[in-house]
């Protein structure tokens, strides 16, 4: 029954239920596959039991109490036995800092693989076309684990008709663009519909400020560029959404709305947040987003700044239905976007960030510094 | 707008250099310095008065524990503890056996405030007027969080021969972006003595700034509190409520940002209390706090991963307020200092004996609000800690009160000269 319910919405048109009619479909859903999921995760289960109450008592997407996103980092947060693993995802991390883990079996896999294809083609349509990554090939190298860059460039790859890996890396294990290759593929699809996808922080400081400063500058007027993740980076460079998309389109040659934002993470592979015409990103059919206010945690109004929860119900194989995520958005409206899309519809402001004035009581207690 | 100045009649530009703000202060050293200190004690009092009935500051959070700590015996008390018995070395030479000794300003002290404490810079700044210095006080943030209400009611104090407002042309206070390194490094140039309160960065940023050769440095920095509650306490019936109690008010206050407020609560092992029946007087106590105000974003996600470990870990357990991020307890059983998230955010931690923690302690523990309920076992606890390098062993509910030793500093002490005169 709860299958045949995900599959319809993962199947079915992404943006066009109101948010009430996505409320009363997610929920019961929700409810049934977070407390599936408790029960064979334990970890998962003690954080239920704590703070979710009873399932049945939710009656709204908003009532699934969020797990915050680094538990993957700290918990092996798995809901099946080790056979039924096909793929293990691990996010970027920092050096000395645990990656995510997130762990997939074969339906989460699958629903995916289809979510995604489903979600981008409402946005660049069905067909198939040459497909430029902004990345190395061994980004996506083959086995039993992937990175967040590569389920992303695998996701993308569903809408590709030919695959060119814009960039090597270097004998100190550096990204370089190959111009030739990247020429070569321009040469080839002169004023084609073409697909480009790589990471934002990749995207601008590989590809689009060297291009600038080699005076490249191609003929791409029917280019779609997909690019998600890094924009801590680039708004400490000073960076705004404007000027990388304004640059970026200066580069390829290609039309302002047709560099597409999207807002997503690891622990959520397949639920993407895509920028629509407006420079909204609206939550697809299966998955929902709800900002949360500081300290009361309850939903913020229209129009106000809140902490990003990110709700899906793809995964079966771990319990990543509601997660609280580092990062904050203000909501800016729910079922009114002048793109015609139905549902919540935000914006994505800034990380998270540690407040400037902690004080003297700030300190990190189990540094060795302390002793 | 680059430099702003905190005044009695509000917050002004001040332009962007600290030339004329540093030329102005030069003019008043003369004239503070020979101002008697029964004079400036008097006027602290009158101000100590003011400022509890005021209605601009009687509600200002820690106004209470300031007009106390203001009031002329407890400041007497610190000068003559902070000046070795010799307090009248401040007006001038007293006679040290043969030869005489007096206690000289240093001048000029630029002090760079910690954001946490809205009547932190007041704990610096009548210290250093006491030494009778002219002072350039950086707040952290722009806003004047009561400062400028305290400076406007000081100004109105009064006292034979001295008014509050002829005192503040020996202070201005002001604000800017702490990454403007050309008005850190004129502020740093300035002094003759630096006082720095803040966390590492701060700390670490504004030791570095450039200074002339003679200039000292006090420091204040990023410091840890905890608190011990012992088995003998536990075992008794009753007693416990009021050290749960005092732990609460000192957890509150502040929002546990100061450096004095506890963040990891030690429980000894005992017969007649589980660590969850501790867990939970703390979690009735807090419950009872009024809510908070606001809270930021970043403390709220702290809040919720602690909370979220805690509950996923099969050894530890939480309790957490209903309502949002208000307050959590955490229990666990590891004998470890866990980082402060703050925010009304406390970590019980059992243990089989407060022995187990001394090796966690060291320099950056500050404060240990103290509850063995035995005084052998209390004096035994705090020979060990302040020989790791904890500075204060209080009992709960004291915590945040400042005092002097401050971090093993008496501070009017170090903001003299001493100086002799061998005839």
């Amino acid at each position: 029954m709860i299958t045949r319910q995900i599959d319809t919405l993962i199947g079915g048109p992404q943006y066009a239920a109101t948010q009430s009619e996505k409320d009363a479909s997610l929920t019961p859903i929700l409810r049934s596959l977070c407390r599936e999921v408790a029960g064979r995760c334990p970890a998962y289960g003690r954080f239920l039991d704590k703070f979710g109450g009873d399932p049945d008592s939710w009656q709204r997407p908003a009532d699934v109490p969020p797990l915050p996103v680094s538990m993957f980092k700290r918990f092996l947060l798995s809901a099946v036995p080790p056979e039924k693993i096909v793929r293990e995802l691990l996010s970027s991390s920092t050096s000395g800092q645990q990656p995510s883990r997130i762990f997939v079996d074969k339906t989460t896999a699958f629903r995916q693989s289809r979510a995604l294809v489903a979600i981008l083609k409402e946005h660049i349509g069905n067909r198939r076309r040459p497909f430029l990554v902004l990345d190395a090939a061994d980004s996506t190298a083959a086995g039993d684990s992937l990175t967040a860059r590569g389920a992303a460039i695998r996701g993308v790859a569903n809408f590709a008709s030919e695959t060119v890996y814009a960039m090597d890396r270097d004998s100190g294990g550096d990204l370089s663009v190959q111009w030739d290759r990247v020429g070569d593929f321009f040469d080839r699809h002169r004023g084609g519909p073409v697909l480009l996808f790589g990471f934002t922080f990749i995207v601008w400081t590989r590809f689009v400020l060297e291009a600038e400063r080699r005076g490249a500058a191609f003929d791409a007027s029917e280019a779609v560029l997909l690019h998600s993740g890094g924009w801590k980076k680039l708004a400490d460079q000073a960076v705004s959404k404007d000027e990388f998309s304004g640059r970026a389109t200066a580069v390829l040659g290609a039309a302002p709305q047709s560099i597409l934002d999207f807002y997503g993470m690891i622990e959520q592979v397949g639920t993407v947040f895509v920028d629509c015409s407006s420079g909204n990103k609206h939550a697809p059919a299966f998955a929902d987003v709800i900002l949360r206010r500081p300290l009361s945690l309850e939903p913020v109004e229209v129009g106000q700044t809140g902490i990003i929860e990110v709700l899906s119900i793809l995964p079966t194989s771990y319990p990543g239905h509601a997660l609280l995520t580092e990062d904050l958005g203000v909501l800016v409206g729910i079922d009114d976007c002048p793109c015609g899309r139905k549902g919540k519809y935000f914006r994505f402001t800034s990380r998270v960030e540690r407040a400037g004035i902690r004080g003297c009581g700030d300190t990190f207690a189990q540094s060795r510094e302390l002793r | 707008m680059n430099i702003q100045r905190f005044t009695s009649d509000g917050i002004q530009p001040a332009g962007d250099d600290f030339a004329p703000i540093v030329e102005s202060l030069g003019r008043q050293r003369k004239r503070i310095a020979r101002v008697p200190v029964d004079r400036l004690l008097a006027l602290l009092d009158d101000f100590s008065r003011r400022l509890l009935r005021d209605p601009r500051t009687a509600g200002l959070e820690g106004a209470m524990f300031l007009g106390a700590w203001l009031r002329r015996g407890n400041l007497r008390q610190m000068l003559e503890l902070n000046l070795g018995g010799n307090l009248a070395a401040l007006d001038g030479f007293v006679p040290q056996g043969r030869n005489y000794l007096a206690a000289k300003p240093h001048g000029l002290v630029s002090m760079w405030m910690a954001g946490n404490v809205a009547t932190l810079p007041m704990f610096s700044l009548i210290p250093a007027l006491l030494a009778k210095n002219v002072c350039l006080v950086k707040l952290a943030s722009p806003e004047a969080n009561g400062m400028d209400r305290l400076l406007a009611v000081l100004a109105e104090s009064v006292a034979e021969g001295i008014s509050g407002a002829e005192l503040l042309k020996a202070v201005a206070v002001v604000w800017f972006d702490y990454r403007n390194q050309k008005l850190n490094e004129q502020m740093s140039l300035a002094a003759d003595a630096k006082l720095i309160w803040g966390g590492t960065e701060a700390v670490r940023a504004i030791s570095l700034l450039p200074r002339r050769e003679h200039c000292v440095e006090i420091v204040f920095g990023p410091k840890y509190s905890i608190g011990v509650i012992g088995s003998k306490l536990l075992d008794s019936e009753d007693g416990l409520e009021a050290v749960v109690d005092g732990f609460v008010r000192d957890v509150a206050i502040f929002d546990q940002r100061a450096c004095s407020a506890p963040q990891t609560i030690f429980v000894e092992r005992n017969r007649r209390r589980s660590l969850g029946e501790v867990g939970k007087s703390f979690a009735r106590r807090l419950a009872r706090l009024p809510p908070k105000p606001d809270l930021d974003a970043y403390t709220t996600g702290q809040i919720l991963q602690v909370r979220a470990q805690w509950a996923m870990d099969e050894s530890k357990d939480v309790i957490a307020s209903e309502d949002g991020a208000n307050w959590t307890v955490c229990m666990d059983r590891e004998p470890s200092l866990k980082e402060a998230v703050q925010s009304r955010t406390i970590f019980l931690s059992e243990v089989e004996s407060w022995r187990q923690i001394v090796p966690l302690l060291g320099p950056k523990v500050q404060t240990v609000g103290l509850a063995l309920g035995d005084i052998d076992q209390s004096l035994a606890f705090a020979e060990a800690a302040t020989e790791a390098g904890v500075a204060r062993c209080v009992r709960p509910g004291i915590m945040n009160n400042y005092e002097s030793p401050w971090d093993g500093k008496l501070l009017v002490g170090e903001l003299v000269r001493w100086v002799t005169l061998k005839p």
